[in-house]
């Protein structure tokens, strides 16, 4: 007679027994009679198509049965067969990251960057819409708003690529909510408040600069906690390992 | 069902995920039963053996470990209750890979860590059917036990 060793997790179903005898010559027969006395183990131990469950390792006498002949394994008198869940999971895979061009939001921002200060330094406030509606076309396209300017460049070889696995989407966004202080800007502007003009136009200010010289996005971090709180609309994690609205790499 | 646990125990647990990020960190629950809730006495990390370049996302147990721990289970008097993993940079709910390879009967603690910091831990067991995951009570007590 040989004895078949259940797992703790198992022993509910086998009225608590640790070790079961059996009169079985192979493991796969050992398996059957126990399912079939433990009726509410057959379940656990076998899925569709009468398959083992993924999780079921079986050892004859410390031996993995798969080394052997598998559930053909032979079982002499006093082997013990032990049954041993290996115990597996893990997160839901992410939407892959992208390879995201950080040399064109660089010189998208560069450029953004010097408008805009050439702007209040020469007091033309009516080219802010002008800059406004080309960031949020760039939002609507999903590029960058001086991705002309940055081809030319790649062409002269002045300047080369960085590709860095990313998530697009926040860029995206903090181009966005650039566009949209911009916007608001220009209602300023517009409406007789040209403090309140600057004021916004200075935040953007700060912002691209920030982003460019410190390699730190705020509408990326706000795109990020959006997501980590659940904002439908909101779904990416930032890069495993990077701080939300750090430049990963 | 619930899960009581000393928030020592989940001190424990938080820190090992912590310090396995960013890859999947994981490890066992000893305890005893008290009908149809357990009590939770020690934890056990492990070594997470799914391929290296996978942990991020994956986490295997070895059933040589889970037979250690048994054993050293009834040494102690204890019985081996579930399963402790990280998902890192994602919610603590179980993933269809969670349920596919679920163990029945065994409580699962999945703990979020973001940017390396430990967050919310929910706890789960799978259906009698297999279908799905469902989530149990998990109760954090002050006092050692």
């Amino acid at each position: 007679m040989s004895y078949i060793r259940v797992p703790t997790a198992l022993r509910a179903y086998t009225d608590g027994q640790i070790e079961v005898p059996t009169e079985a010559a192979t493991v796969g027969g050992a398996l059957q009679e126990l399912a079939d006395r433990y009726p509410g183990l057959a379940p656990h131990l076998f899925g569709a198509e009468g398959k083992l469950r993924p999780y079921v390792n079986l050892f004859v006498n410390d031996q993995d049965v798969r080394a052997l002949a598998g559930v053909h394994t032979p079982l002499a008198e006093s082997d013990q067969l032990m049954i041993l869940p290996s115990v597996a999971g893990g997160r839901r895979m992410s939407t892959p990251l992208k390879a995201v061009d950080h040399s064109a939001l660089k010189t998208s921002m560069a450029v953004r960057l010097g408008f805009l200060l050439a702007i209040f330094i020469t007091d033309q406030s009516w080219l802010v819409p002008i800059l406004a509606a080309l960031m949020l076309i760039g939002t609507a396209r999903g590029k960058p708003e001086f991705t002309f300017g940055y081809r030319a460049l790649r062409r002269a070889n002045w300047i080369s690529p960085e590709l860095i696995q990313d998530n697009p989407e926040p860029h995206r966004f903090a181009l966005g909510v650039g566009g949209t202080f911009l916007a608001g800007a220009t209602l300023a502007f517009g409406s007789g408040s040209p403090a309140l003009g600057w004021v916004l136009t200075w935040i953007v200010i700060a912002l691209v600069g920030l982003n460019l010289f410190g390699g730190f996005c705020v509408g990326c971090a706000v795109y990020y906690w959006s997501s980590r709180v659940g904002v439908p609309g909101f779904s990416k994690a930032p890069p495993p390992g990077v701080f939300p609205g750090r430049r990963p790499g | 069902m619930s899960l009581r646990i000393a928030s020592q125990l989940m001190a424990e647990i938080r820190r090992h995920a912590e310090q396995r990020y960013p890859e999947e960190g994981a490890g066992l629950i000893l305890g005893s039963l008290d009908g149809e809730d357990r009590n939770a006495h020690a934890v056990l990390p492990v070594n997470n053996r799914f391929e290296a370049k996978q942990r991020g996302r994956r986490y295997l147990i070895d059933p040589k470990d889970i037979l250690s721990a048994e054993e050293e289970a009834e040494r102690q008097g204890l019985t081996v209750l579930g399963v402790f993993h990280s998902h890192p940079d994602h919610p603590p709910t179980p993933s269809k890979f969670d349920a596919d390879w679920a163990v029945p009967w065994y409580i699962y603690l999945i703990t979020t860590v973001r940017q390396g910091i430990a967050e919310q831990t929910r706890a789960w067991r799978l259906q009698e059917d297999h279908a799905q995951m469902v989530e149990e009570q998990l109760a954090i007590e002050q006092e050692s036990r």
